[in-house]
Parts: C-alpha cells; sequence; structure tokens
C-alpha cells in the first residue's frame, strides 16, 4: 500500500518474483483495475484466472463481476439457479450499483485463494499471495470492506463469510501489509499516517519499503575532497562530475532523513535502489527481486497497497 | 504557461496519482493570489505538511483563509487577492447533496438513518468523483471566489473524473435495481413472487446468502433516493455544463514516469476529442541534464590527485553519479517528447526541486515554473 507513483506494482511485482525464485508458489494479484493492468504484465494474458508469467511467478487480476459470479456459482449448489442469477438483468443492476460490492468480492476472491488447498489437501495451492492494492486512500477501504460487511449483514452466509475474511485480514501471521513510500518527505508522511490508520482497524503492518533510494557512493572525506577540488579549480568534465556527485550525496542523506522517520515509527524498513533503466522491464523487476533478500516476518498475503 | 491557462474562473488539475496535482494546485493558488484575485483550492486529501505550509492546520469541507503572511513570503507579486482552502469532504457532500433533493424531510431523514448510507456511500461508485464536481458547483454558487482550482481525486483512472456525473445519475436512477428489491422492503421475505417467476427465484437465493436484513437495507437506501432523480439529474447536467462551458479550463498534470505519462496522454486525447478546454500540460520533476562527462575522469583523477583508472576511486564513483544524473534526465527528456507529440497543448516544464516543495518558498518555486 502506499501513495500513488511510488511504485506499488513494480515492488509488488518484485517481491512476488523474490518469493517465487525461493521455491515457493508465488501469486501477484491486481485489484479493481478496471483493465488498467500494470504495464508489467500487460499483453501476457494476465486475467481473471491465475496465469504463468514466467519465472515461475503467477498472477491473476480480479474482475469484480466475474468474481461475483463465480461466487454466486460456488455458494448455489443448483447449478439452474445460480444461472437464473447471473444472467438476470435486474442482478446486474444490482451489482453495477450496490455500494461495496466490488471491494467485497475482492477481498473475498483473494480470502478464497489464500485459502484454497491443492487437490491432495495437504497444502495450500498458493504459499504467498502479494496484493497490488489502489492508492492508500482506496487501498484502506479495499481492508476496511470485510469488517463493514460483518457489521452490515448482521446474520447469514455473506455475515460469516465476512468475519472468517476479517480475522484473515487482522492476522499477523497471515497478513501483513507493505507499505511504500518513495524516500520523499511527502509520500513517507502519507506511510506514516497509513501506520496509524491500519493501527485503528487492527490490520498488522509488515514493513515499510523505501523504493527508488540513491545510492550512498560518497563518505564525508569524498566530500570534502571533492570541494577541495572545485574550489582548485579544473576542467570543466570534472567540475560536472564532481557537482553531480555532491549532489548525489546531498540527496542520498536527506533520504537518510526520511528512512529514519520509517525506522523511529518502529517499522523494519526494506530499501530497494533505484533504477535508471529507460522503463520498468523484466530486468529491472528482477534487480529489486534480488534486492528483497530480507524478508518480511511469516506473511502468507501481504498487501502492497498505496 | 502562456495563453487562457491562467485566466478561467475554473481550473480542473488532473492526472494519475503522485504526480503532485496537490502541490501544483496549492501553486496555482498561490500565483492567483498574488496577482490580486480571491481564489480556492479544493484538494482532496492533502498531506498534513502542505496544509501546514499554508498556515492551515485543521483543513475542513468549509474553505478556510489561508494566512495572508503565507501569500507575502511567496514574493510571487503584489498580493491582494484572498486565498482560501479546503478539504473535500465527501460524505459531507453527498449529505448536502441530499438534504437539497430530497422530496421531504422524511425521506431524508430516512436516507440519513440507513445503515448502508452511513457506512457505505462512500464506495458508491464514482461518488467522490462526482462530489468533487458537485462541490466545484456549490462553490461557483457562493459568490466570494472568483476563482476556484480544483484538485481531483486519485482515481484509479484519471478518466473516471470525466464520467462522474453521468454514473452518479445511472446510480440514483437505478431502476433494475429497485424494480428487483422494490418489494423487499415493503413486504418481507415472500415479496419476490410479485416479480418475474425468474428473478424472484434469484432474489429469494441471494436473500438466503446475505440475510433478509441487508437486502431490505440496500433496498431502503436505494428507494430512499425515489423522487431525488429528476434533481440530481438536471443538478450533475448543470455540472458537466460547467465543465464544458468557457469558464472551466483543465490542466493535465504528470511526471516524467512511464505509468503518469501514459494517462495523462489518454487523458489529453479524451479532453480535446470531448471539446472541453485543455489549456495545458504541466510537466512536473523534471531532472536538469548535466553535460557530458566526456574526460570528467581524467580531469578528475587529476585534480584530486589519485590514479584515474581505480573502478573503485572517488573519480570512477563520481563519473557513475554523473552518468546516472545523465541516465535520468535523458529518459525525462524522452518522455517530455512523448508528452510534447501526443498532447494537443501547450507544455509548461516544473523542474525538480532539490527539496521537495513542502514549505511556502518551494511551493512559490513552483508557482514561478507556472506561471512565469
Amino acid at each position: 500500500m502506499g501513495k500513488g507513483g511510488v511504485g506499488k506494482s513494480t515492488v509488488a511485482a518484485a517481491l512476488s518474483s523474490a518469493y517465487a525464485r525461493e521455491g515457493k508458489r508465488s501469486l501477484l494479484v491486481e485489484v479493481l483495475g478496471r483493465n488498467r493492468l500494470s504495464r508489467l504484465l500487460e499483453d501476457r494474458g494476465v486475467g481473471t484466472d491465475p496465469v504463468d508469467v514466467g519465472g515461475g511467478l503467477h498472477a491473476i487480476a480480479i474482475d469484480p463481476q466475474a468474481a461475483t459470479e463465480e461466487y454466486l456459482r460456488g455458494q448455489l449448489r443448483v447449478r439452474a439457479l445460480a444461472e437464473v442469477l447471473v444472467h438476470s438483468k435486474a442482478f446486474r443492476g444490482f451489482t453495477a450499483a450496490a455500494p461495496g460490492l466490488a471491494e467485497m468480492v475482492t477481498i473475498g476472491k483473494i480470502w478464497q485463494l489464500a485459502v484454497e488447498l491443492r487437490p491432495e489437501g495437504d497444502a495450500p495451492v498458493w504459499d504467498r499471495i502479494v496484493v497490488d492494492c489502489p492508492a492508500t486512500g482506496h487501498g484502506i477501504a479495499l481492508l476496511e470492506t470485510a469488517g463493514n460487511v460483518r457489521e452490515i449483514a448482521r446474520s447469514g452466509p455473506v455475515h460469516d463469510q465476512a468475519d472468517r475474511i476479517e480475522q484473515v485480514i487482522s492476522h499477523p501471521a497471515a497478513t501483513g501489509v507493505a507499505l511504500v513510500a518513495r524516500p520523499d518527505e511527502l509520500p513517507v508522511g502519507e506511510a506514516l499516517d497509513a501506520v496509524e490508520r491500519l493501527d485503528e482497524l487492527g490490520v498488522p503492518v509488515a514493513a515499510a519499503v523505501l523504493n527508488a533510494t540513491t545510492p550512498q557512493r560518497f563518505s564525508v572525506q569524498d566530500d570534502q575532497a571533492l570541494r577541495a577540488a572545485l574550489a582548485d579549480g579544473m576542467p570543466v568534465a570534472g567540475r560536472t562530475a564532481a557537482a553531480a556527485a555532491l549532489d548525489e550525496r546531498v540527496r542520498a542523506g536527506r533520504e537518510r532523513e526520511q528512512c529514519a522517520r520509517l525506522v523511529a515509527a518502529g517499522l523494519p524498513v526494506i530499501e530497494l535502489p533505484r533504477l535508471t533503466g529507460a522503463r520498468v522491464d523484466d530486468e529491472g523487476v528482477a534487480e529489486l527481486a534480488e534486492a528483497l533478500a530480507v524478508r518480511f516476518r511469516a506473511p502468507e498475503a501481504e498487501a502492497v497497497s498505496g | 504557461m502562456t495563453g487562457p491557462a491562467l485566466q478561467r474562473d475554473v481550473i480542473v488539475c488532473c492526472g494519475a496519482g503522485g504526480v503532485g496535482k496537490t502541490t501544483v494546485s496549492a501553486a496555482l493558488g498561490l500565483a492567483l493570489a498574488s496577482r490580486g484575485e480571491d481564489v480556492v483550492v479544493v484538494t482532496i486529501d492533502p498531506a498534513r505538511r502542505l496544509a501546514a505550509a499554508l498556515g492551515m492546520h485543521e483543513l475542513g469541507d468549509d474553505p478556510q483563509e489561508v494566512s495572508p503572511d503565507a501569500i507575502a513570503r511567496a514574493e510571487l507579486g503584489p498580493g491582494g487577492g484572498r486565498m482560501w482552502a479546503l478539504q473535500l469532504d465527501s460524505k459531507a457532500t453527498f449529505d448536502r447533496l441530499v438534504a437539497r433533493h430530497a422530496p421531504t424531510e422524511e425521506a431524508r431523514e430516512r436516507i440519513m438513518a440507513n445503515r448502508i448510507y452511513q457506512h457505505m456511500s462512500g464506495a458508491v461508485a464514482g461518488a467522490q468523483e462526482y462530489m468533487a464536481v458537485e462541490r466545484l458547483f456549490e462553490l461557483r454558487e457562493d459568490g466570494r471566489f472568483a476563482r476556484i482550482v480544483l484538485d481531483t481525486p486519485p482515481a484509479g483512472n484519471a478518466l473516471d473524473f470525466l464520467d462522474a456525473p453521468e454514473r452518479m445519475t445511472r446510480f440514483i436512477e437505478g431502476r433494475a435495481l429497485r424494480t428487483m428489491l422494490g418489494p423487499a422492503a415493503g413486504a418481507g421475505r415472500l415479496g419476490w413472487r410479485a416479480l418475474h417467476a425468474g428473478t424472484a427465484a434469484a432474489m429469494s437465493l441471494l436473500e438466503r446468502l446475505t440475510g433478509a436484513q441487508l437486502l431490505r437495507d440496500i433496498a431502503d437506501f436505494l428507494r430512499g433516493f425515489d423522487g431525488m432523480y429528476a434533481g440530481v439529474a438536471e443538478r450533475a447536467k448543470a455540472v458537466e455544463a460547467l465543465l464544458r462551458s468557457d469558464a472551466t479550463g483543465f490542466l493535465v498534470v504528470t511526471a516524467p514516469e512511464p505509468e503518469p505519462v501514459r494517462e495523462a496522454v489518454m487523458l489529453g486525447r479524451r479532453l480535446s476529442d470531448e471539446e472541453y478546454h485543455l489549456d495545458g500540460v504541466v510537466l512536473n520533476r523534471m531532472h536538469a541534464l548535466p553535460a557530458s562527462g566526456l574526460g570528467a575522469a581524467a580531469a578528475l583523477a587529476a585534480a584530486l590527485g589519485g590514479p584515474a583508472d581505480d573502478p573503485d576511486g572517488l573519480a570512477a564513483r563520481a563519473c557513475a553519479a554523473l552518468e546516472d544524473a545523465r541516465r535520468i534526465a535523458l529518459r525525462d527528456l524522452d518522455l517530455r517528447e512523448t508528452v510534447a507529440a501526443r498532447v494537443a497543448a501547450p507544455l509548461t516544464e516544473v523542474p525538480a526541486m532539490a527539496d521537495e516543495p513542502v514549505e511556502v518558498a518551494g511551493i512559490a518555486g513552483i508557482a514561478r515554473a507556472l506561471a512565469g
């Protein structure tokens, strides 16, 4: 989870692929996409069923309408009845307008993926599920949905299911939110606000991911040496490089302050390097996945929202 | 920024999340107030730090005046204008919409008391986007503000914003839904018989899943909007007319990142195709391109007194930093070309600031880049 534009989708893909690399059955989930699948998964046939997207990684995009129909088919044992409902025009109107339904079926589908067992019944189908959430406000609303529905539907199967989902979301061994931020004042501030909000909701925050950090290449001594060289004068190319180095050091120093704010909030912080490629591609994701060797505390499902 | 961009009564800033829309909106507000105009900036979810920079700690749904001191400190112009800011509260706006259009006091109270309304009205598809434009309309009617700058919600898709009035009208209309749920509210469990046999069977099934109470609450919620349709539809039409009129101009805000640029291109195309006034595109956080590092390693190594070919030496590391800075700036320039070629509006660049603009001085720096 995190503010818009901090690289949530990229981090989610990298995390999911880091799990896959260590032999876990890892599923990357995109939600409430309305055809806005991240560029990384586009054109790889990712749809409403898990697809192998290469590198041992599987991905799925949850479409609320399809998930609603699937849910009903699962609930209503008599298939003909489910078909009547799914194909009824009135029901389609209902699914389009009922407030919160899209969020509820989305979170329900993620829950179902998380608890689904292999045919042998001895282990879950997915060891790790990484959810690429919408931007912070919407992401938190998504996590709140089950609790809201449990309150609103006072009895019946939907109430019970919402209750079970809520228990999984609030259990630190099952769920952990990874808050993603760029190392800047405003995204870090928003991540810290989100921590407060998630604490109130009882949703465990597993870690903060500080994305796109500047390398720390220069020491205090380097700084002094560069300044001295600049003061002495040298050809223009040398000055340009020295200035770039000093700028980078200032930038990296400011980022340390932002990192410290997250650490001060008691969050384990995972830092990811800034990518300088022309666009984020498989290579970039692989680089980040490599950097994600550090892992969250035993999470089964992680919500990378933002 | 030239042309009509800063002249219109209403300036709508739209674009993907995280590109700095709120900061750009605040900067426009400061620029206009410094020119002597009375302006209100509607923000969606400003960072506390940003609000604090403008001297506001409790930003709420009512317009709050920015301290004249903050405007003076921006040093952007003669001043003389006043600036207000508010944070959109969708629920409060929804409440006022209901109050305005509910046919009777009783109908109004029935909606307000409904549990679905209380918990889920924010989740009505498109509600937040619609409430942003609804609020815009209210502020136009307020009369205090000659100019309005609207920061749009960080929707999953920046285009949702343009569809909001229509989606809201469709929601309030919701005929299919009400036909289906209608009897649930009145006749209780067996009410489904009044419907087409297939639908009735389907609804009984649904009721079994959700419990009768939930369906009844939803039905109540939707029936509550009976009699509001005409009023809301008319309002939505007026809102839409305002967005399309000469009084309103759009600025597409983006940053040199692939995803926001892609959204900016789509948004620009749609605004142009549908004949909204697309007055400009703002490319925020552009990195400056440093000069080439040709010969830098040798020159620097000589000045530092170390070997030029030590790959871990300071000269080599400094050159690597320069190389990275150039790659980032060149990537930005590539994306700028994409924006310039594909969005039919004057482009204004805002340089990446050394310090993230969270103080008046920083916001004023952006205002200078925009209005200069």
